[in-house]
């Protein structure tokens, strides 16, 4: 082949033609850099909050000259992370420049879940919205349209729907993740428990974790604190079926039959309050309904919990009498995503109660107070609209939160449109098909919508459902609402600000919200023009300005009050101004006043329970599409005790497919073959087998479990979805394989096995011994004098055990 | 002056948060890595398991296996301890790569050279930490001098005796010390131990066959030339014709 002179000058051209196209796009953040140090080319360093999960460490992102973000780095003025940051908090700016993200406005133009759509105008995409909100509004109501908001950065979309009119605004934060938790420890100690979790990490003796796998699950600022506490020599109990990187890390591992945890906490409230254990001064003062509760555990013996928990006995004593002997430094946490099993908001008073007799309340070492921060709102003349929830929130979910909601309540409200047709959904930085179960009837629920909007970043499965399609900015790209923390020590309060302008046509939430304020006819709603503006309204009370506080991006607050001070009488937020061992609201309500073990279903013959949990790579179903996180996790793996795949004839590392109870085939899986799970369950991470095509990295890998999820089991008291309560069964080659009838799983328990409890009279039944004991006054001076004997030997045995122990 | 890092492997959570930062600080491209966390997964009979985390980097060791094959001089030692790569004198040819027993190299496929940690030696020389230290979401990895003794290196090491991963394979003096408890520093032993250094298959030929036959060649021209020499000696010189 011979190329004339003529022909290399047009292609050179061509070429360089092409290449100039290409490199001014690239200019607008696809540049390629010269390998080597981040630092060298580093022209600035902004200050702003994460989002790559819920928790919002503190960043710096570094910036070049192009404009490009180089590099996230923790911000060392951060005071809970103090400049470290997790693996996806470092990755971040792979979503800005992820090439798969939402760069215009879309309408659809095919079926629902089809995913054709054509690109509008940010203009004609938010007059569509307005005319068929307005039309919707006109017809049924403006309560027909549901709200599904996350985060921080929703609070000015929050404040256009319920200006616009609509009560029905619902969070998975609740019924899918916290709210049995912040209601059982609401109904105790009178306060939610709130977020981050005020555990006192860095005083206490003992941390108590069930099901909380931290580590995996990670809080930047969390796992710091736990790591620094077990390095001093704090120690851990971690009640898991699964051994988590936790449990490798505990002193006690207690592999907990799943779904009999309560069961536990009542024998351990059983051994705490008859050996003694329990901190008598804290309850006497503070609490009610000690002798109820007392009369209550009286049977939930540790051996009785040890047949329901499958867990030696003396295993269940041992902990309880370093929770009594570590007393009150012990923080148990009350856990995060909490629904599991349809008793949940029990199973949560039943841990605030270990932590009330613990008396670790408020006081040092285990859970502390948060403090209020003054960040004042703007005013707003529009009322809370009057209209009745739809979704059960007060109702028939007495318990549950009105401020976020029950989203499974109002997905039943617009599929049965009972209590009112529910007709329009505006979703924005939720993802309701992979945090919602039973995907079928949310999808059920979208075929009866005249109006499905959603804002979001990634195109997840959910936007192809949706009319109208709205991409935001990334949260490297915008302002969003001022983050107040309020469960630090000291509380204070972080910006989110832009570190580099948003790429293609994307818009900030804020920006969206004000917009269609605008075309609602709610203009007076945001009476403000820059957030600056804003940001200097909301900061007044911290005394600072959006200006001064751009450098750091954190602003302390003087002074927090993390304990209670106990010289005084405390007054709790309950009813009875006391911490309520017994709830009368409860009762009231007609559910039981104290915690009750309630049998779980049993797993069927030839399936395994579904359990799951978190990645530390990974956040929910957002980050999997990631160019650095997926490299590092691209699918979740099916942990399966190794016996039972031994059995089952199953190699490590094996793909197959899981089918669930209902006859649901998942994608193909790989096997984690390990002796670190009960024969009885499965594990695997929350979050993969995107269904999307559109995200190209993440489509078709790995396993969603919430699509395995067909069944829940309603919380009664907080409405939120037990999710634990799904079956898998393993298919291989396309038949589902059994385990064979020789199969057994005894797991022997290494040097643990039963023992005696030391029961502790109770005062009043030795003052009446002792009326009987005066009558026969010689035989009790020979009893006093062996008794004395005894209790040396037995004060020297204990204190011996003590130096082994420590605590 | 003796920089080493400490890692604390009962803290370690093992999130690869220090592993990302080293990545995104230092672009390495994805599928290759300057350190690496593994996960050992349980080990043992449930429900008497354990397991650890373990992470791996350039250990910058006393006596590195990797200096001494390179061909031009582009690996070396500095004063400090950290064993650099000079880009601008690396040919690629991955002989270091295969000399390191402890895989910590890898050639860069977008420069063709070769790669690895160095202790992030331009943060260090603007008195920044080491960027996996600095993130390290749980604390776990202390760096400094070891022949300081107030650094926390020197404590870690001298005082809470802190390990090396040394085995049979290799014992040079890894300035990379972990902290674990018996059953994590046992498990690091089995799984994670180094293995012993190679020598690439060009410079394995070199050393085992072409030098020796190279020198041999050369020894055997000079015996050949000094019988030449003392012959000619012996018999005197042939008259030489105009």
């Amino acid at each position: 082949m011979s190329i004339s002179r003529r022909d290399f000058l047009k292609r050179s051209v061509l070429t360089g033609g092409a290449l100039s196209v290409l490199s001014t796009t690239q200019l607008k953040g696809f540049t390629k850099h010269p390998i080597g140090w981040k630092g060298n080319q580093r022209v600035s360093e902004i200050a702003s909050i994460c989002e790559m999960c819920f928790w919002r460490c503190g960043i710096l992102g570094n910036v070049d000259k192009y404009g490009k973000i180089l590099k996230i780095d923790g911000n060392p003025e951060h005071p809970l992370t103090h400049g470290r940051l997790c693996a996806r908090g470092n990755a971040g700016h792979k979503l800005t420049y992820d090439p798969d993200r939402l760069k215009y406005p879309l309408m659809r133009v095919g079926k629902r879940g089809e995913g054709k759509f054509k690109r509008v105008s940010w203009d004609e995409a938010l007059d569509f919205f307005a005319e068929k909100l307005l039309k919707i509004k006109k017809e049924y109501g403006p309560e027909a349209v549901g709200y599904f908001p996350h985060g921080i950065q929703a609070r000015f979309f929050h404040q256009v729907m319920t200006a616009f009119g609509t009560p029905n605004s619902v969070e998975p934060a609740f019924a899918q993740c916290r709210g049995p938790r912040d209601v059982g420890y609401k109904l105790t100690f009178g306060n939610n428990i709130g977020s981050p979790e005020p555990l006192d990490f860095e005083h206490t003796d003992l941390m108590v974790f069930i099901g909380s796998h931290i580590g995996e699950n990670v809080f930047t600022g969390q796992v710091l604190q736990y790591a620094e506490a077990l390095e001093r020599g704090a120690k851990l109990i971690v009640v898991d079926p699964r051994f988590s990187d936790a449990a490798a890390k505990a002193d006690y591992w207690l592999p907990i039959k799943p779904g009999t945890d309560t069961s536990l906490l009542l024998a351990w409230m059983h051994v705490l309050i008859f050996e003694g254990h329990y901190d008598k001064e804290y309850i006497d003062n503070n609490a009610i309904g000690f002798d109820q509760l007392k009369e209550h555990v009286k049977d939930f013996t540790p051996k009785w919990a040890a047949k329901i928990t499958e867990l030696p006995e003396s295993l269940i004593i041992k902990t309880a009498r370093l929770m009594g002997k570590c007393s009150p430094k012990v923080a148990l946490h009350p856990g995060r995503h909490v629904t599991w099993y349809g008793d949940d908001s029990q199973r949560s008073r039943a841990m605030a109660l270990v932590t009330a007799l613990l008396g670790s309340y408020g006081r040092k070492g285990g859970i502390y107070l948060s403090s209020k921060i003054p960040a004042p709102k703007f005013p707003s003349s529009h009322h809370k609209p009057k209209v009745k929830r739809a979704d059960g929130a007060g109702t028939k979910y007495p318990f549950a939160s009105k401020g976020l909601g029950v989203t499974n309540g109002l997905i039943d409200a617009t599929l049965n449109e009972d209590p009112y047709p529910i007709k329009g959904w505006v979703v924005y930085s939720q993802n309701v098909l992979e945090s919602i179960p039973e995907t079928y009837k949310t999808k059920e629920a979208i075929d009866k919508l005249d109006l499905m909007v959603v804002v979001d970043v990634m195109p997840v499965e959910q936007i192809l459902y949706a009319d109208l399609v709205l991409p935001e900015a990334t949260f490297l790209e915008r302002y969003d609402d001022l983050y107040t923390v309020k469960n630090a020590k000291i509380p204070f309060a972080a910006i989110r600000q832009p570190i580099i302008d948003p790429l293609f046509e994307t818009k900030p939430g804020w920006w969206i919200a004000k917009e269609m304020a605008k075309r609602l006819d709610l203009k007076d709603l945001f009476p403000w023009d820059t957030m600056e503006e804003y940001f200097d309204h909301r900061l007044s009370g911290l005394n600072t300005t959006l200006k001064q506080m751009q450098a750091k991006g954190i602003a302390m607050h003087s002074k927090g009050t993390p304990y209670y001070d106990f010289s005084k009488p405390v007054k709790f937020k309950t009813e009875s101004g006391k911490i309520e061992l017994y709830s009368k609201k409860l009762l009231r309500e007609g559910f039981s006043p104290m915690p009750e073990y309630t049998p779980i279903d049993e797993v069927p013959t030839g399936y395994f329970r579904l359990i799951y949990g978190r990645s530390p790579v990974h956040t929910f179903a957002r980050s999997q599409n990631n160019e650095i996180l997926n490299s590092y996790q691209s699918e979740n793996d099916l942990w399966l005790n190794n016996k039972v795949a031994e059995d089952l004839g199953l190699l490590d590392g094996e793909y197959v497919k899981l089918e669930n109870q209902d006859g649901v085939i998942s994608n193909k899986i790989k096997v984690n073959a390990t002796p670190g799970i009960r024969a009885d369950a499965v594990y695997m991470v929350h979050g993969f087998g995107h269904n999307s095509k559109r995200m190209r990295k993440a489509h078709g890998k790995g396993v969603s479990d919430t699509q395995l999820m067909t069944r829940v089991k309603v919380d009664p008291i907080s409405g939120g979805t037990g999710m634990r309560v799904n079956f898998v069964r393993i298919v291989k080659n396309g038949n589902p394989i059994m385990l064979s009838g020789a199969f057994s799983f005894l797991p022997n328990f290494e040097g643990e096995g039963e023992e005696e409890l030391k029961y502790v009279e109770d005062p009043k039944r030795v003052k009446a011994k002792r009326k009987i004991k005066k009558v026969k006054k010689k035989e009790v001076k020979v009893e006093k004098k062996e008794l004395k004997r005894k209790v040396i030997e037995l004060k020297e045995v204990e204190t011996e055990e003590e130096e082994d122990e420590g605590c | 002056m003796r920089y080493a890092m400490v890692i604390d492997l009962r803290k370690c959570v093992g999130c690869d948060a220090c592993t990302v930062a080293c990545r995104t600080e230092w672009e390495v491209p994805i599928g290759h890595s300057r350190t690496v966390v593994s996960h050992s997964g349980a080990i043992g009979e449930f429900p008497n398991v354990y397991s650890t985390n373990f992470v791996a980097q350039c250990n910058h060791c006393d006596e590195p296996t990797c200096v001494p094959p390179c061909p031009t001089g582009a690996t070396f030692q500095e004063k400090n301890g950290i064993v650099q790569v000079d880009t601008d004198l690396c040919i690629g040819c991955g002989y270091c790569v295969e000399a390191c027993p402890y895989d910590a190299r890898y050639i860069n496929p977008e420069t063709n050279k070769v790669d690895k940690c160095d202790f992030c030696a331009e943060r260090l020389d603007v008195g920044l930490q080491p960027a996996c230290a600095t993130t390290c979401i749980a604390n776990a990895k202390y760096f400094g001098d070891l022949e300081d003794r107030n650094s926390i290196v020197y404590k870690k090491v001298f005082e809470e005796g802190a390990w090396r991963n040394e085995n049979e394979n290799a014992a040079i003096g890894p300035n990379v010390y972990y902290l674990g408890t018996k059953n994590q520093l046992e498990i690091v032993k089995a799984k994670f131990g180094p293995r012993k250094a190679r020598l690439a298959t060009p410079a394995q030929m070199w050393k085992d066959i072409l030098r020796p036959f190279i020198f041999g060649a050369i020894g055997v021209t000079f015996v050949g030339q000094a019988i030449a020499f003392f012959n000619q000696l012996r018999n005197g010189e042939e008259p030489i014709d105009d």
